[in-house]
């Protein structure tokens, strides 16, 4: 694909989601609930002392930044992907000299921008209001980035490999919705990973799921030694490479399958 | 010597579909054991067409019809057999054979539905890599030619069902596609409508000497421009060739339409035929007679003398009939 594709593509995403700019408020303000609901229960159980070593402050920076970063990292191809696999729409990128997965690159790409408009703002105002405390050195900073970039391109390929069971069922919505209960079991949702009871702990060290969302927020909030953060780039680095070659061949074996069977 | 556009030798394709009864015991049986039965959607079709032909297919619902166009243009995989379509083996999906083909499905969008036509237009124009310059000319030719200057920019869910189909077309040219795969260009469309698009298809044909495959279920499309026609019948190619060729094989008949002198019910008594003729209709001085084809000139000089002519015409039976003859039963 050329870069004035993309570009153009991009912009059409945010022309389409400027049109339907209430529902998508609405929508982005939806995903911001849960996660300030247990920011709320946490800040009330910290009081005055701390809980597993997060004060009240503490906790507020932990979960304004999972806010904010789950914004960033939010992909839902599963679903949308999905519905185009489905629906016989997939036929209309086939067709074209594109590879489909561009088209949808390009459409997360110009939907996280406008989220953050949103995200951003309102991370703001309530970090005046709640008063968050973030102590990271500045090497967390850096290797924040990383650990960022890592944990969307992860979400990304698990997406797609999610997507790509559409090609063999319609009925992988209760799969899905496993997905959903487990990133906001594990990922650090309803609690920091380093909170959860021990054996669900290891349970989440293991799952890719804490490295799609929490992790990256736990580098930022200062929570995590040098050992841990090169743990859970490494971690982090193995299951990108795991789900990106999932997406690929389940991809390419769906393809294969849909163009034997017919849109 | 020149190459076929698009050259297909025994094409098949297949499907295993699964299958179950009825009710809930069939349900919970196919739970357990999957039954699958075998479809055969296109067998062994062997055909060639040349640069800037425009061929019809015909062929009753679920002929096949669609799901060759689909194999030419990359959509599936077939079973077995080979096809070339401009050069290139369509289900690899080359980016440089999908700059040269377009299909336009009736049931099917392009269109973005949120955004004005304009933009989901630049936004092809993008994709498929068409110069700037270039777009533009070919934007504001098509834009003209289709007479939507006045809808490009207002969104594509407010647009009527010929708008958008005539922003489908849009889509389906604007980077000048060499090869075309029309599936039903004209669905739901009003016979205005439905005859302006003729025009316009068959005036790309020419200043594009673009190569164009057509499925229609109305005749009128077939007609007006296909010079030949592939008929497709349960996945089998039955028919190669001219329209007319066909129908007259079809329909070794005419008719012969007389008005008379006088109001006189013995004129259609049918002694007074010679030989292949019979009367199909008769009524106040109007008689409808069907005549075999190779005498059907004899025939009519004989009316005009045994009869008190006022006016004599001769035709074919019309086009429908012999296509739902095909449908029904196939060519003989």
């Amino acid at each position: 694909m050329n870069l004035r594709a993309g570009w153009a593509l991009i912009g059409t995403t945010w022309t389409m989601r400027l049109q339907t700019r209430g529902l998508f408020f609405i929508e982005a303000l939806s995903w911001m609930v849960a996660p300030l609901a247990f920011l709320f229960v946490w800040v009330t159980a910290a009081g005055s002392g701390t809980v597993g070593g997060f004060s009240r402050g503490e906790f507020v920076a932990y979960y304004l930044l999972l806010i904010v970063i789950a914004q960033v990292t939010n992909v839902q191809h599963e679903w949308t992907v999905g519905d185009a696999i489905a629906s016989g729409d997939l036929n209309r990128l086939l067709l074209r000299p594109m590879a489909p997965v561009l088209d949808v690159l390009a459409q997360d790409v110009a939907a996280v921008t406008v989220t953050l408009l949103f995200a951003f703002p309102v991370g703001a105002v309530l970090a005046l209001l709640l008063r968050p405390e973030l102590h990271p050195t500045p090497s967390d900073v850096i290797l924040f980035f990383p650990a960022l970039t890592l944990a969307w391109a992860l979400r990304f390929c698990w997406s797609y490999a999610l997507a790509s069971l559409a090609f063999w069922t319609s009925r992988a919505g209760g799969l899905f919705s496993l997905h959903a209960a487990l990133l906001f079991l594990l990922a650090g949702q309803v609690a920091p990973v380093a909170l959860l009871p021990k054996p669900l702990r290891a349970v989440a060290i293991l799952l890719p799921f804490r490295y799609m969302l929490g992790f990256p927020v736990e580098v930022l909030s200062g929570h995590l030694d040098a050992t841990g953060i090169a743990r859970g780039l490494a971690w982090q680095l193995g299951w990108l490479i795991v789900c990106l070659a999932l997406a690929r061949l389940l991809w390419r074996l769906g393809v294969r399958r849909y163009t034997a069977w017919g849109g | 010597m020149n190459r076929p556009e698009i050259s297909v030798h025994g094409l098949t394709k297949s499907y295993r579909v699964p299958e179950r009864g009825a009710g809930l015991k069939a349900t919970l049986g196919s739970l357990v054991q999957r039954t699958y039965r075998q479809v055969e959607a296109v067998q062994d079709v062997t055909f060639s067409i040349e640069a800037g032909e425009i061929v019809g297919f015909l062929g009753p619902n679920g002929a096949g019809k669609t799901t060759t166009l689909k194999l030419l243009a990359g959509l599936l995989h077939p079973t077995s057999g080979c096809a070339s379509v401009a050069g290139f083996v369509p289900w690899r999906r080359e980016p440089a054979f999908l700059r040269r083909i377009s299909m336009v499905l009736g049931n099917k969008s392009q269109m973005l539905w949120a955004i004005p036509p304009l933009d989901t237009f630049r936004v092809l124009g993008e994709i498929y890599g068409v110069p700037p310059a270039q777009l533009r000319t070919t934007l504001d030719e098509l834009i003209t030619l289709l007479d939507l200057t006045a809808l490009v920019t207002k969104p594509v869910r407010t647009l009527s069902l010929g708008e958008r189909m005539k922003c489908e077309l849009v889509c389906a040219l604007l980077y000048r596609p060499s090869v075309l795969f029309l599936d039903e260009p004209t669905l739901g469309l009003d016979v205005t409508m439905q005859a302006r698009l003729r025009v316009f298809i068959a005036d790309y044909n020419r200043r594009a000497s673009a190569t164009i495959l057509l499925t229609s279920h109305t005749l009128a499309d077939i007609m007006a421009l296909c010079s030949r026609v592939l008929f497709i019948h349960d996945g089998r190619l039955r028919y190669d060739g001219d329209l007319r060729t066909l129908a007259r094989r079809l329909a070794p008949f005419k008719f012969i339409d007389l008005m008379l002198y006088g109001d006189d019910p013995a004129t259609g008594d049918d002694a007074v035929l010679p030989p292949g003729a019979s009367v199909v209709a008769s009524s106040h001085g109007h008689l409808r007679v069907r005549a075999e084809r190779a005498a059907a000139p004899a025939i009519a000089a004989h009316l005009l003398q045994t009869l008190p002519v006022e006016d004599l015409t001769v035709e074919d039976p019309p086009i429908e009939t012999i296509v739902d003859q095909l449908y029904r039963g196939g060519p003989r």
